[in-house]
């Protein structure tokens, strides 16, 4: 799992490189969580997400939003996700636990997923991501 | 500068048709010299991607605290055409009404300084940070309130008095909500958040009144030298996130079925007066409706707790106005000498709007409308007054703060937030955050000094300075 924070002055970008899409996704979700509730997060509870759509870039934005608001309405705090994708499709596991404010106040809200510089980009050694959260 | 942007006054720019291909009319952005010089080429480049779109009037617009976001940059402005124009979710951004508002109180500096049991009591009334959950028994009947008649559902449900709302932007309410084409999904966000302050850039702060500029506008205003006041900036919470998100979507494929060419996916759009775009606007209108009616119940608390804690009465903390700086409104200006109606787009810009312009308050009819413009934290806030050349020259607006220059991880590597909290308690600030990364994210450095941004809009004309309020009390989102 690897991806990096690249500055940018009013949000936050990530940039990710994965072998395979859905490790390439796993990255995204992991950069997502640690933005909102940063690095303490653990947990068993399972959750299922799954969503379609027509492009790797709106199937990466229709995730995390989801997963923005499976979060939220659910008061989960996610620590993996389990993905697969098939063609249009994605399936996630994803497993957390309940909020904490104790152990989960660490990050910001994510307020969305933006298109602006959304790209993923496969090369020779696999996926390149770049994706801007809005903060 | 950057290559290809033309200056065409003292603190005037053009980016000119052709700096990216589409673009209908020219890009024009306010801008000192020292500005200029940490101005980023992304936000030029969204400046001029807005200028593509269909329908645009006259010019994109940027005012100085022009900075890189997503879709328009942010301090974008631009009106488009009812007939032929288009209204985009990129114009107005995730946090849809995010805004301001001031509340005076009529204590003095002396009376608040260095209680930090008041900062303590603020931060345990209104819930702060990630995860915060509302006080309120929220449902979705009050959710539809707050959808509907904003900032007068919390009125009439005793969040306040009547006076609050001719001191709102659009009395607190945009008459064009329609809660039909707001989400379950965003719904269910809505009702527990009511009355949160949110995260990030979001804050509650107390300060004192510490230079006035035009005494006769201060007057009017009800500001007066040494006076405290109060500051709330926050926005739709989860509701207008997640309506922001379901409209871009829907919006997306739109822009394929109008065949509409964009240079960035995130400026999806559609005719105004098209399905896709007047659902997109009348679910833009609930959540900027729920945002009124949540800065509303914010500043309900805020009252009950000074006047408990200072014997002060309720009811003499009035609001100086309340206004909104991630919104698209369809407005009346004057193009080419002839009155239309158009849709404004603002994102991360305020409405600044002149002398005897529809909308105001009687007593402020023959001055214009209070601006309020929040510093970064630490640092000066304005209040401003809106001007016939705003009218004239950016359909109404003006810049909305001070805008960042510094990315969030270089902030953190720079000092950490408890160094921050310390060097601001010399200077007399109290700061309390849910946590120590959105104090260092937040450090005074990390944004364009708010003072040189305000000069400029002053000197352009498309405000004009009337108050400055420096900070003693914080509480970060």
């Amino acid at each position: 799992m690897s991806y990096e924070e690249i500055s940018h002055t009013a949000d936050v970008k990530i940039r990710a490189r994965a072998k395979t899409l859905e490790s390439l996704f796993s990255d995204a979700f992991e950069a997502l969580m640690q933005v909102v509730y940063g690095k303490n997060r653990s947990g068993k509870q399972q959750t299922v997400i799954k969503v379609d759509a027509r492009d790797s870039e709106s199937l990466l934005a229709d995730f995390l939003s989801e997963v923005l608001f499976v979060s939220e309405v659910e008061g989960l705090v996610f620590s993996r996700a389990d993905i697969t994708i098939t063609g249009p499709a994605l399936t996630a596991i994803l497993y957390g636990e309940p909020f904490d404010p104790a152990r989960h106040s660490e990050g910001t809200e994510v307020k969305g997923i933006s298109y602006s510089g959304l790209s993923i980009r496969e090369d020779t050694n696999g996926y390149i991501l770049e994706i801007l959260f809005d903060v | 500068m950057i290559e290809g942007v033309r200056q065409t006054g003292p603190l005037e720019w053009e980016v000119p048709v052709g700096f990216v291909p589409g673009m209908r009319v020219p890009g024009r952005f306010f801008l000192s010299e020292s500005l200029g010089k940490i101005l980023e080429e992304g936000a030029i480049q969204q400046l001029a991607n807005v200028a593509t779109l269909p329908g645009i009037i006259k010019n994109s617009l940027a005012m100085p605290d022009i900075h890189w976001g997503y879709g328009f940059p942010i301090g974008g402005v631009a009106a488009f055409s009812l007939d032929d124009g288009v209204i985009s979710p990129g114009g107005v951004g995730f946090d849809i009404n995010c805004g301001v508002r001031l509340l005076t109180t009529p204590l003095a500096h002396k009376d608040v300084a260095g209680r930090r049991d008041l900062i303590d009591q603020l931060f345990r009334a209104v819930p702060t940070g990630v995860g915060a959950k509302s006080p309120l028994k929220g449902s979705p009947r009050s959710l539809d309130g707050m959808m509907i008649k904003g900032a007068r559902w919390a009125v009439e449900a005793g969040y306040g008095v009547e006076r609050d709302l001719v001191r709102c932007e659009e009395k607190g309410f945009m008459k064009e909500a329609d809660t039909r084409a707001v989400s379950e999904k965003a719904k269910q966000r809505g009702v527990p958040q009511g009355g949160t302050l949110g995260s990030g850039n979001h804050f509650l702060e107390i300060q004192v009144v510490s230079e006035i500029y035009d005494p006769a506008v201060a007057k009017a205003f009800g500001i007066s030298a040494g006076q405290v006041c109060c500051m709330i900036h926050c926005g739709s919470r989860g509701l207008g996130h997640q309506t922001c998100t379901d409209h871009l979507k829907v919006l997306e494929s739109a822009t394929k079925r109008y065949n509409i060419s964009l240079p960035d996916r995130q400026l999806a759009c559609a005719p105004i007066a098209s399905p896709e775009g007047k659902a997109y606007f009348g679910a833009m209108a609930a959540a900027a409706n729920y945002a009124w009616a949540n800065r509303q119940i914010i500043t309900h608390t805020t009252r009950q707790i000074l006047a408990k804690m200072f014997r002060i009465e309720y009811e003499d903390m009035d609001l100086v106005y309340d206004v909104a700086h991630n919104v698209a409104k369809i407005e009346e200006h004057t193009v080419d000498g002839k009155k239309m109606q158009v849709c404004v787009h603002r994102k991360g810009a305020t409405r600044a709007f002149g002398p005897g312009t529809p909308d105001l308050p009687d007593d402020l009819a023959a001055i214009g409308q209070p601006v309020i413009i929040p510093g970064s934290m630490g640092t000066s806030s304005f209040v401003l007054r809106g001007t016939d050349t705003a009218m004239e020259r950016t359909f109404g607006s003006t810049c909305h703060g001070a805008g960042r220059v510094m990315s969030r991880t270089q902030a953190k590597k720079r000092m950490s937030g408890k160094e921050v909290a310390e060097i601001l308690l010399k200077k007399g600030i109290i700061v309390k955050a849910p946590n120590e990364n959105a104090i260092a994210d937040e450090a005074p450095e990390v944004y364009k000094p708010s003072e040189e941004v305000v000069n400029v809009v002053h000197d352009v004309g498309i405000s004009r300075l009337v108050a400055r309020l420096s900070p003693i009390g914080v509480i970060k989102g």
